[in-house]
């Protein structure tokens, strides 16, 4: 509702692509106006690559009302597919992205066939198996790494006809990172616009007059599985650049913890929900770090905390306070 | 009111300034919680006690050491963020490492930015190949010097003929039997590997192989088994039951303490190998293990384990080159330890490899009381 809501609000697209422009030039400079040290911009650099990553998560969730369990095997497909085939065929960035898009389509493709028919708990359960068995063979699995994973993964090359990008440094993808989260926005935001997008918000609300306008509810629900895949597939071909270190451990549940929770913390279907509720989540494990336990323990109260008494996110908590005190005023 | 701020700021600095210019920075990342958070908190207590013991005699180079201990809570994506943490706060030497997928995590990030790495525990032989960090080093032992241990000890000591693996299915397990099947031939061993039986990480029930191995009744079973909190007391349990005769070699640092715990004396008999152990000897002969058994009881009221004397070794080396070489360049410094001797650690005096690769010395053992945790050194030949 609130994503339909929004969308009249904001319909000017002169004023909102100038809006993007000053946001993205403001992106771009951020570390620098945060004291420009390395950890500035490894920490902004996660955020930006973690973010992507939820918003594959995020499109399924807002738009299916469906949790995904699996996606850390996209997140992992695009991890491995740009170790293995950097390291070991020394193909470039463009190379190593598009065979993570046309990996994670596949994989997607078959796992959102096989879930077709299944709702809710039997879809997270099916999804979390698909992960399960995803990190069984790339933790037995020699050739792609084993249990060890897989180290020296060079710097990322992008080549541009004449020129070539080539960075390692923190500093060096930042800019990669914030065009890869830009991208990913601009996609959203389309997608939130598109027929697809408002189609697969009416068969999860409204069922009966999706089934009147002729929708077909599986094609759709496939649809936005498959298209969710490669966001965040493309998040771990990132962030495999970034580390430069690629083992099992991206199927861990900290990544899927930290997955569902941004984009739960914030709310649904708000655009920059997932972003904003990386941010936070990294923000407090870097700088207000209580140690491992209690970060836990903090991260798994608020979770719960926001899920039982305010299932709309921090969002509907301060509409909640809006409400309130608009009423005061009247 | 600007010169207020002025002159607090300049006050806080003029307090702060002499500490920030002397103290040398030793970071350790250790998981701290979570299942290994004991492991790591020995580790850690050990590098503190340590470095304790170097600032009573007047620090380093004039100056005083400081622990930065931070938990990489054994999840890699975490130990980066620990790493990064460390680049910001000029840490001089980062002690690291107990899981080597965290360890292989944090090498890139640490030799990027120039910090002297050494790690303490992780054993996978990737973190010295020299693709993450050129100047590697690691104190604990590694799988192909294991393997030569356990191999020489099934050869020339039992004289087995007719050998068999109990062998976990990974890397870890897989690597370690294709390491000892190299080392086999080294030694020219005449003798036959008479079968091979597999199990996973999480398994409990080895009744299945157990039974096989006893139809094939070799003269020595070698057993890899990292569980050791539930898979290996539970083999060590099954072993006995079955009444299999062939002799239980257990791989190297498998039996710990969890294991005697759990399995008691179903333990009794079985022969493994370890780089630590403060009551046997080589290591009671050596006066910096006892002086520093001692005072590791005295602080933690515990006997150091193995990882509590990797922690002591790491800094106790890391402290003789910055001594020999008046340096803390990353460079300089591990150069003064790769290739090189380092007299007077816990390990008595330690020779490393060119590859950055601690010499191990091995305890060949025996359980003699396994409920007690009772051991009884072997000869080695």
């Amino acid at each position: 509702m609130s994503a339909i809501e929004q969308n009249h609000a904001n319909s000017k697209p002169v004023q909102r692509t100038a809006i993007f422009i000053v946001l993205a030039a403001t992106g771009f400079f951020l570390p620098k106006l945060l004291g420009g040290t390395s950890v500035a911009y490894s920490t902004l650099t996660t955020i930006a690559i973690f973010a992507v990553m939820c918003y594959g998560i995020d499109i399924v969730l807002s738009y299916l009302g469906e949790v995904s369990l699996g996606h850390t095997l996209f997140w992992a497909i695009g991890g491995y597919t740009a170790a293995n085939l950097s390291v070991k065929y020394g193909l470039n960035g463009w190379s190593t992205a598009f065979a993570t898009v046309a990996l994670c389509i596949v994989a997607a493709g078959f796992l959102g066939a096989v879930t077709l028919r299944t709702r809710e708990f039997v879809f997270s359960l099916v999804t979390y198996a698909a992960a399960v068995v995803g990190y069984e063979i790339a933790f037995n699995w020699d050739a792609i790494g084993g249990s060890d994973g897989i180290v020296g993964i060079s710097a990322l090359k992008l080549p541009f006809g004449v020129a070539t990008f080539s960075g390692a440094t923190q500093e060096d993808l930042w800019p990669v990172a914030l065009t890869l989260l830009l991208l990913t926005l601009v996609f959203i935001a389309r997608f939130r616009r598109s027929k697809l997008g408002t189609a697969a918000l009416m068969v999860q609300m409204n069922p009966a007059l999706a089934a009147s306008l002729g929708i077909d509810p599986r094609k759709v629900r496939l649809a936005v599985f498959v298209l969710s895949a490669p966001i965040t597939g493309l998040a771990g071909w990132l962030y495999a650049y970034q580390r430069a270190y690629v083992g099992p451990d991206m199927f861990e549940t900290y990544f899927l913890v930290l997955m569902l929770t941004a984009v739960v913390l914030i709310g649904r279907r708000i655009l920059i929900g997932p972003l904003i509720g990386t941010a936070i989540l990294i923000a407090q494990q870097n700088l207000l770090s209580l140690g491992g336990d209690w970060n836990k323990i903090v991260l798994g109260s608020v979770l719960a905390l926001v899920l039982i008494f305010w299932p709309a996110g921090l969002v509907g908590l301060f509409r909640n306070f809006g409400n309130v005190g608009l009423k005061a005023k009247e | 009111m600007n010169r207020t701020i002025n002159l607090a700021a300049a006050l806080l600095f003029a307090l702060a300034a002499p500490a920030m210019a002397q103290d040398i920075k030793v970071g350790t990342i250790f998981p701290l919680s979570g299942g290994a958070g004991p492991d790591g908190q020995t580790v850690t207590n050990a590098v503190k006690l340590v470095v304790d013991q170097i600032n009573v005699k007047g620090g380093l180079l004039g100056r005083k050491l400081v622990v930065v201990s931070k938990d990489d809570e054994s999840t890699p994506a975490v130990g980066v963020s620990r790493a990064n943490e460390m680049i910001a706060e000029k840490a001089d030497v980062v002690i690291e490492g107990w899981n080597s997928p965290v360890t292989l995590a944090m090498q890139p990030i640490l030799a990027r930015d120039g910090v002297l790495d050494i790690t303490a525990v992780s054993k996978s032989d990737l973190i010295l190949a020299g693709e993450t960090n050129p100047y590697a080093i690691r104190i604990n032992s590694s799988n192909g010097f294991d393997a030569a241990v356990i191999a020489k000890y099934v050869v020339g000591t039992l004289k087995a003929k007719k050998v068999a693996f109990l062998t976990q299915n990974d890397v870890y397990g897989n690597g370690f039997q294709t390491a000892v099947e190299a080392e086999f031939k080294k030694l020219n061993f005449s003798g036959e590997i008479v079968t091979t039986e597999k199990f996973a990480f999480k398994d409990t029930d080895f009744r299945v192989q157990l039974t096989n191995l006893k139809t094939a009744n070799p003269d020595a079973i070698i057993v890899t088994n990292s569980s050791n909190s539930s898979g290996l007391p539970a083999m060590v349990e099954q072993y006995r039951q079955a009444d299999v005769k062939s002799a239980f070699v257990g791989a190297v640092g498998i039996m710990l303490t969890t294991v005697f715990k759990v399995a008691g004396e179903a333990n009794n008999g079985i022969v493994s190998a370890d780089i630590y152990f403060w009551d046997l000897p080589p290591f009671n002969g050596i006066a910096e293990s006892n002086a520093f058994a001692a005072a590791f009881k005295k602080a933690y009221g515990a006997d150091p384990d193995k990882s509590a004397a990797l922690g002591a070794a790491a800094v106790q080396v890391w402290a003789s080159a910055v001594e020999a070489t008046k340096s803390l360049d990353r460079k300089t410094v591990a150069e003064a330890i790769r290739g090189k001797t380092i007299k007077g650690t816990v390990f008595g005096d330690a020779t490393f490899l060119p590859n950055g690769q601690l010499q191990p010395r091995y305890v060949v053992f025996k359980v003699v009381d396994g409920k007690n945790a009772k051991l009884e050194a072997l000869p080695q030949n």
